[in-house]
This record gives structure tokens, C-alpha cells and sequence, in this order.
């Protein structure tokens, strides 16, 4: 069967436009595309597992001057996941046939992100995400929630035009979009040029990427927005970005230097994270800095990959799982005020163990790979810090658990079957891989 | 050239400036649009060559300036009316919720 990937980001766009006119059944059409896309997805895994890269060109031009998508395996991983996952989030939409259309769009632009060669239509992209995403966090109206999406508008309109300005620098040199082309003849760059190109684009794509100090926006939107758009921006526009920053690093700018700098922002990211979620009393905002502090892990992996590959991408890929599915079934969970019934004590207590890295859970095999990563490299302070940062996770999820585990609260229903699918995925992510490790890393290996 | 390149360092760091200093809200986006404008215009002067004509094909041109980011900027330019168009919304909202323009959230742990 042909796959175009193109459709996974033609067809929700479409449909993202077509849901105002279906106000009745927006839910259910919405979930139909959803469903569609993540098929797709899972098509497209298992066609670059078996033939490699995929290639589309789009309207006929040829590449260099012509756009084309470009999907490597972790590409094919990253569209994935985020579909999927946004297809399970989805099933607590209450109906509204806005808050379909503006998800739609959401899903689409983090599709496209993850999966185009081109560096402006990355920059396009990632606005579709951003400009949808300052809605949905806008979308309960409150005072909360609009301080929250403000200040994320600020900030990720100031980092777009960042992001362009890294890409004028690199046409000025380069007269080329296409980041395969870029990442042949770079070194024909002015060095300078190509360093201040390199930040720029770092600085812009960091403020959705939530490093350190770009994320002064994630515990406002997070505490203003809904619980399952808190938990669609923990999976869906923060992992996109992050794999934008780990394809410029892999591909466009393969260079010692900028590993090392990604390294050390991965690292502050990490420490601020987790100590600002140790030291809150809000349960979303502790959860919020947490993710930072997960981003600021994924991050690290990703710049071990300049000496160790395969260790690198798949500490990458449990590290984005075990976050995607715990932390966004947490703040699905942190609707009610408790952990209600079965459900909840299971969910609550999957996913922070997956999170702090317990055996068997997804968390547990990306901190493992990291730190076989790390030793690999010798950079013992990260090994120190990963073990560091798992006991104070380990604290502020006991305090977090020990509050409310008792507690009971309310929950709609469709929340439940969302947690406990997006729980049990990160069961199954770990299990698989203690039953098969060897599947996985064949997999990442023809990245 | 270096009066282009300088009427845009100047267009972005006004812009910047007034996003990082400004308290009401109205003033930071009226500085991101000026950053927004300051790119768009770095684009232009990154694609114009000298004594370049409009790209249009018409069979008698020799010199012409880089079509490709004027195109960049046409994007550039909508993106940047839909998040203005979201910003001016988002400040009627704020404005109801809060009476008052100023932003005062800041830095909160």
C-alpha cells in the first residue's frame, strides 16, 4: 500500500475547517479523523521501519527548491505518538465543536513539525500549533486562564520571530529551506553566521520546547488551561519542538559545540524543573514544573547522541513515552481534587512510578539508556544528577500521592477511560521492551 | 544596503525592548508587531539585489531580486495579522475580566 504522509497533516487540516459547519456531530467526526491519522501513523511506522526514509515531494518540485516532507524513523515515532495520544486525550472533548477544531489544528501543526524536511514550513508549523495552542489555553475564560495564555502568547510570539530570524540568516548564506540541503553545505557557512543562526533558532524553538529560561509561560498555561489541554500541551506541541531542536542538532548542526551547549541547557533545565516542583503546593503547577524538568532529561538524551546513537535516541523515545503517557494521564487526573475510585488510585499510581523511573515502566528503560549513554561518555555529573533528580521526584510525587490518595473527588467518565488507557501504555511501552529489547533498538537504529 | 540592515537591528530591539519593559498590554503587542515587521523586512533586504526588477516573467528581464522571500514574508505577514487578530481578543477578555490593561502577573513561582 502507498502511504503519503502528507495526508496525516492535509486531511486534519481539512477536517480542522469542516468542523464548524458539523456542530451536532463535531465530536465524533473529529474522533474519526483522529482515529484516521493515527492509522496512518501506524502505516507510516511500519513502512520506514521496512524501507528506510520517506521522502514526499510536494506539488511536483523537485528538492532543493521544492518542499518535501522528510520522515526518518524518529519522525515516524515522534507523528506516533502524538497522534495517538491525542486520539485517546480527545475522548474527554466535551463536544465543543470549537475546542475540535482548534485541537485539530493543533494535532496537525505538531504533525507537520515532526514531519516536514523544509525549515520555514517548520516555522509555519509550529505558528498553526502556537496560535491554536494560545486559544485552547485561553478556552476556559477565566482570569487564570487568560494571564496564562497571554503570557504564553507573548513569549511564543517573541520566539517565532527568533525562529525566523535564524532563518534569514541561514538563506542569506545558504540561499536554501531544505534542511538536508542546509545540512550538506553548512560548512561553507560563515562560522559566525552559523553560530548566531544556531542560537537564534535554539532560542525561538525553545520557548515551546520549555527549556530553561524560556518556560516562565508552562506552570501559567498549565494552571489556567483545562485538564485535557494541560495534558494535550504535555505531549503534543512540547515533544514536536523538541524533536525540531534534536533534528537541528542531528542533522543541520552536527557539531560538538552545539551538543555540548544543548547538554548544559538540558541540564539547567533539569535542576530548575525539578526544584521549582519540589518547592510548589498547586498540584498542577508541581506537575507543570515537572514536565519542565522531563523536557530538560529528553533534552540531554537527544545531545548524547554525538558519540552514542542508538543509547541517545532510545533514552529519547521512553523518556518522550513515559512523559507523554504518565504526566498527561496525571493532569487528566488532577480535574478532581483526588484520586476517585479504582481508576484513579491505578492511574495516580502508574504514572508516578513511571515518571520517577521504576522497573517495569517506560520512565524506568529512558533513564536506563541515558545513564548507559552518559557512562559511555564519561559525563559523571550526569549520571549524579539523572540519580539526584529521581530522589527528588521521588519526594514531591510521595508528598503528591500521600495527599491525595484518600481524597475522593469527581471525575466524568470519559476522563477515566482516557486515564487509564494512557496509564496502561506506559505499562505496555516497558513491558515490550523488557520482553524485546532488542526489537527496539533495531528499530531506532536506521535513523 | 547598511541603512536596511540598520532600520532593522533598530525595528527589533525597539520591539524587544518594549515587550521585555512595557507593563500594558496594548504596548507589548504593538512592540511585537514592530519585531514581527523588523523580520519581515530583514527577509526583503536578505532576497533585494541591486537595481533587481519585480520577479514577474515576462521575457525581457535580466536582473531580478530573490523571489523566494518576498513569498516567505507573504506568510510571515499573515501569521503575524491571525496572532495579532488573537492578542487584540485576548486583551478585550482580560480587559472584562480585570478592568484594566496593565499586566501585573510577572514572574511567579
Amino acid at each position: 500500500m502507498v502511504i503519503h504522509p502528507v495526508l496525516m497533516i492535509a486531511v486534519p487540516l481539512l477536517a480542522a475547517f469542516l468542523t464548524p459547519l458539523l456542530k451536532r456531530v463535531a465530536k465524533q467526526f473529529t474522533f474519526a479523523i483522529l482515529v484516521l491519522n493515527s492509522i496512518f501513523s501506524v502505516l507510516l511506522l511500519a513502512k520506514v521501519y521496512n524501507d528506510g526514509m520517506v521522502y514526499e515531494t510536494i506539488a511536483g518540485f523537485s528538492p532543493p527548491i521544492g518542499i518535501y516532507l522528510a520522515v526518518d524513523s524518529l519522525s515516524a515515532l515522534l507523528a506516533f505518538v502524538i497522534n495517538v495520544f491525542a486520539t485517546i486525550n480527545f475522548i474527554t472533548s466535551d463536544g465543543d465543536h470549537r475546542f475540535s477544531m482548534l485541537y485539530l489544528l493543533a494535532v496537525t501543526g505538531s504533525t507537520g513539525i515532526v514531519l516536514t524536511g523544509d525549515i520555514f514550513n517548520m516555522f509555519v508549523f509550529f505558528e498553526i500549533t502556537a496560535v491554536a495552542s494560545y486559544a485552547l489555553v485561553a478556552a476556559k475564560r477565566d482570569r487564570g486562564a487568560i494571564e496564562g495564555a497571554i503570557k504564553y502568547m507573548i513569549l511564543g510570539s517573541v520566539g517565532s520571530v527568533f525562529i525566523l530570524m535564524g532563518i534569514a540568516i541561514i538563506y542569506s548564506q545558504l540561499k536554501s529551506l531544505n534542511i538536508y540541503d542546509i545540512a550538506s553545505r553548512i560548512s561553507s557557512m560563515d562560522t559566525k553566521m552559523m553560530w548566531i543562526s544556531f542560537s537564534l533558532l535554539l532560542t525561538g524553538i525553545g520557548v515551546e520546547a520549555e527549556i530553561f529560561p524560556l518556560n516562565g509561560w508552562v506552570p501559567d498555561a498549565y494552571e489556567g488551561a483545562k485538564s485535557n489541554i494541560a495534558s494535550f500541551l504535555s505531549f503534543g506541541p512540547s515533544k514536536a519542538a523538541i524533536y525540531a531542536i534534536a533534528r537541528l542538532l542531528m542533522v543541520v548542526f552536527p557539531y560538538n559545540n552545539a551538543y555540548e551547549i544543548a547538554l548544559y541547557v538540558g541540564v539547567a533545565t533539569l535542576v530548575v524543573g525539578e526544584i521549582a516542583a519540589m518547592m510548589q503546593e498547586n498540584t498542577k503547577r508541581m506537575l507543570a514544573y515537572s514536565s519542565i524538568g522531563q523536557m530538560g532529561l529528553i533534552l540531554i538524551a537527544f545531545s548524547l547522541a554525538s558519540q552514542h546513537f542508538e543509547y541517545a535516541l532510545l533514552a529519547a523515545f521512553f523518556l518522550v513515552v513515559s512523559h507523554a503517557s504518565a504526566k498527561s494521564a496525571l493532569f487528566l487526573l488532577s480535574k478532581s481534587d483526588g484520586m476517585p475510585g479504582v481508576v484513579g488510585k491505578y492511574t495516580g499510581v502508574v504514572a508516578v512510578l513511571s515518571i520517577i523511573g521504576m522497573p517495569p515502566f517506560a520512565g524506568f528503560w529512558g533513564k536506563w539508556y541515558l545513564l548507559l549513554g552518559a557512562a559511555g561518555q564519561k559525563l559523571w555529573f550526569v549520571i549524579i544528577l539523572v540519580f539526584f533528580s529521581g530522589i527528588v521526584e521521588a519526594v514531591y510525587f510521595a508528598r503528591y500521592l500521600n495527599r491525595n490518595y484518600g481524597r475522593k473527588g469527581k471525575l466524568p467518565i470519559s476522563y477515566k477511560y482516557a486515564m487509564v488507557i494512557l496509564a496502561t501504555l506506559s505499562l505496555i511501552f516497558g513491558l515490550i521492551t523488557l520482553l524485546n529489547s532488542m526489537a527496539m533498538q533495531n528499530m531506532l537504529g536506521g535513523v | 544596503m547598511w541603512a536596511e540592515y540598520f532600520t532593522v537591528a533598530a525595528l527589533i530591539s525597539i520591539g524587544l525592548y518594549g515587550v521585555m519593559s512595557k507593563k500594558n498590554l496594548m504596548k507589548i503587542f504593538i512592540a511585537l508587531s514592530l519585531m514581527e515587521t523588523g523580520v519581515n523586512l530583514m527577509l526583503i533586504t536578505v532576497g533585494y539585489v541591486p537595481g533587481g526588477t519585480a520577479p514577474i516573467e515576462n521575457g525581457n528581464f535580466a536582473k531580478y531580486v530573490d523571489p523566494l522571500p518576498q513569498a516567505l514574508v507573504l506568510t510571515a505577514i499573515v501569521i503575524g495579522v491571525s496572532v495579532t487578530a488573537l492578542a487584540l481578543t485576548m486583551l478585550i477578555w482580560y480587559h472584562s475580566k480585570t478592568g484594566t490593561l496593565e499586566y501585573r502577573r510577572g514572574m511567579k513561582w
